[in-house]
């Protein structure tokens, strides 16, 4: 009788537990999947209100299956900074974005971020511009997918010019400096610069340029005290000199820089496309007045400065559902018709092709940036591309010092060298 | 006694031991081994032995930059604190409107450090600011500059900046000072002890422990110096104004976490000495200056 009840009690047993623990998996296979993403592209940032409805989409699109949650991070300085941390400790967000940096690519070591090579192989990969997947592939892994990308030409204020008697922008130098003097004699300050911030944005752009009009397009290639950069450190310290630029550039940050061009102070500017937001918002006489071009040329001309600006990339994860709902997401983020509406509300380019019909208007200054693009003689990158971050936070310190007086170009170029490893 | 309740004494140990050990002993034992070492934080340790060390000491910055973490702390030591003493010393004899100055001293306190860096840069702007235009206004236009973009102005203007702020400090030694009985300082006007001689020969005998105390915490700010120059100047220009603490934050912003940390233990080693070195030569056979420690 005993055994009976015992065997009767495990055959119960037997016919429960499976229902059992296949119940407990199809619960987990249906429980929702919610990615975290730490984003900068949140508040004031002119990419922010389309993102977060591009999110929303996505999330109602995939409800009960997939949700992605941003989580709000508006300094870039201090996102770089968590990211750093976070990752080194091993501990990656579902999702993030990235500025393209020799310093950046580290994260590619080991297995913390997500290989998309094989996703991108497909239909999916022709989205991108050409050249941009391979951009963001190292050993054959593209552990992230490219995204937002740059061009950083002139920008003139050309009512300041027509104010000052200049009626064309500058294509030399020689030219360029005739007309910081008529700008300066009209009242206005020529160009803006800066050589604080974590990397003297507006001043690195500057001299990125003139590299790139004296050595060309493979001007990266040369080393760091060739007679090119020096060359390049002499126009840049004219550009410091006789009243050329503001009195606070020296220590000035991208607020400072940014700030004389959107007040319509200053004549002349370096920035991305993602600043036409701003400048539309917040100064519409100085949006009106801007036109873009490249910079003056030397040995060079009708160079611009390109390069990828920012990628997306994710946790690796050995969770086949948290790896579909990640690609899920990155596919969407990256369909050509939602990177339309985000260049097309913030100005910004990215690395994704998409069409537009004849009757969809573009911004104006945005028109001008991909007019700026196509007209390139080439494009180059920019000296933070090219170096790690401690060497381009060096080059502002090494720019207040020559702008000061303590430093000759070439001693300017050798504080930099310095810093490399 | 002592060997008889050991056990119960390391079990009470216990938790505060542990903590301690993971959140103190473990993190400084792995910055002071990882400072051997070139690593970016993601791939593997290559162990270097000094040389982070010696890399360091060979750079001009890093010297700089260690000079002036060593005069920020004696500037807060030796300006700092006797600024907040002298003005507690005059709101503990509590004159006309003395609480709402020392309400007005310690606001700044409560103020994040990121609102004052923002109105300070407004202050120092060579552009618009009101310190050039202040100048201008009162006939010394040729005094005004750019403050912060100078490297003979900017450390001083963002000491300035600081010192000033004694709040804290003021109302910790404040504190120390309403508890000196009154009857000392009646004694002494009866012995016909006017007020500087009642401060120099009864309040600060009687305040060194506190003196003491508030000085080798002054002198602990001093040495991590980060938060006030990374927001006005991060450095700049031309390093005059560097701090350790910057250049390891923008050697962790390079992943270079090996030389990060060897100025992580520097800075760790340098604040210890100092803080000893003052300790020492303020409580040689001073039992006051002990019952502080």
């Amino acid at each position: 009788m005993r055994t009976k009840k015992i065997l009767l009690g495990l055959a119960l047993i037997m016919f429960i537990m499976p229902s059992v623990v296949w119940a407990a998996g199809q619960q987990e296979a249906d429980k929702e999947i919610v990615l975290k993403w730490p984003t900068i592209w949140v508040g004031a940032d002119s990419k922010a209100p389309m993102v977060k409805a591009l999110v929303d989409e996505f999330n109602e699109m995939y409800d009960g299956k997939y949700q992605v949650d941003i989580e709000e991070n508006p300094d870039y300085d201090a996102y770089r900074n968590k990211l750093n941390a976070q990752i080194s400790a091993g501990v990656v967000p579902d999702l993030f974005v990235f500025n393209v940096s020799q310093t950046s690519f580290a994260f590619y070591e080991g297995d913390l971020l997500m290989d998309f090579s094989e996703d991108l192989d497909s239909d999916w990969g022709d989205n991108f511009v050409e050249g941009s997947i391979a951009g963001a592939t190292i050993d054959g892994e593209t552990k992230s997918v490219p995204f937002e990308i740059a061009v950083t030409p002139v920008w003139y204020n050309m009512d300041i010019f027509n104010a000052a008697g200049v009626d064309e922008v500058p294509t030399t130098y020689d030219e360029f400096f005739d007309a910081c003097d008529k700008i300066k004699a009209a009242g206005f300050i020529p160009t803006s610069q800066m050589t604080g911030g974590t990397n003297a944005w507006t001043s690195m752009l500057w001299f990125s340029h003139i590299a790139a009009a004296i050595g060309g397009p493979d001007v990266w290639e040369k080393d760091i005290t060739d007679p090119v950069f020096v060359q390049a450190a002499e126009i840049l310290l004219k550009m410091y000199s006789d009243g050329n630029t503001s009195k606070d550039a020296i220590g000035g940050d991208a607020g400072v820089s940014g700030g004389h061009f959107l007040a319509g102070r200053s004549a002349m500017f370096i920035n991305g496309p993602w600043y036409i937001g701003r400048v539309k918002s917040e100064a519409e006489a100085v949006y009106n007045a801007t036109t873009i071009a490249s910079a003056p040329g030397s040995e060079f001309s009708g160079a611009q400065i390109g390069f990828p600006q920012s990628n997306l990339a994710a946790a690796a994860t050995d969770d086949p559902r948290k790896k579909e709902a990640t690609v899920a997401f990155m596919q969407w983020m990256t369909k050509p018709e939602n990177v339309k509406k985000i260049s097309f509300d913030s100005g910004a380019l990215f690395a994704v092709g998409y069409t537009v019909d004849e009757n969809e208007e573009v911004d104006a200054l945005q028109g001008k940036f991909m007019n700026a693009i196509n007209d390139a003689s080439f494009i180059n990158t920019h000296f933070q591309y090219n170096y790690t971050s401690d060497v381009v936070a060096e080059f502002g310190q090494a720019l207040a010092k020559m702008a000061l007086g303590q430093a000759t170009p070439e001693e300017f170029v050798e504080q930099i060298a310095n810093k490399i490893d | 006694m002592r060997n008889k309740n050991w056990k119960q004494i390391l079990l009470f140990l216990l938790p505060v031991l542990t903590l301690f050990v993971v959140y103190f002993v473990y993190p400084l034992g792995f910055v002071f081994v990882t400072s051997l070492t070139k690593w970016n934080g993601i791939g593997s340790m290559e162990f270097i032995g000094l040389d982070n060390y010696i890399d360091l000491f060979g750079d001009a910055t890093f010297r700089l930059s260690l000079r002036n973490n060593i005069l920020w702390a004696l500037i807060r030591a030796f300006i700092h604190i006797p600024m907040a003493a002298g003005m507690a010393m005059i709101l503990a004899r509590k004159p006309l409107g003395w609480k709402t100055t020392r309400t007005i001293i310690f606001l700044p306190n409560v103020i994040s450090q990121v609102a004052l860096a923002m109105m300070w840069l407004a202050i120092y702007n060579a552009e618009f600011g009101i310190l050039n235009s202040l100048l201008e206004g009162i006939g010394l236009s040729h005094l005004a500059q750019n403050w912060l973009g100078n490297t003979t102005t900017a450390l001083p203007a963002v000491i300035v900046q600081q010192v000033f702020y004694i709040g804290y400090f003021m109302i910790v030694i404040l504190a120390s000072r309403m508890g000196i009985s009154d009857t000392y300082y009646e004694a002494a006007e009866i012995d016909g002890a006017n007020i500087l001689q009642q401060e120099l020969h009864i309040t600060i005998p009687m305040l060194r422990g506190i003196l003491i105390t508030t000085m080798t915490l002054a002198l602990a700010y001093g040495m991590r110096h980060f938060e006030s120059t990374y927001l006005m100047t991060n450095g700049g220009p031309a390093h005059s104004t560097s701090v350790l603490g910057i250049l390891l934050f923008r050697d962790m912003g390079a992943l270079k976490y090996g030389e990060a940390n060897a100025i992580g233990s520097i800075l760790i080693i340098f604040g210890g000495v100092t803080i000893a070195i003052i300790r020492w030569l303020f409580s040689r056979n001073d039992s006051a200056s002990d019952a502080a420690q």
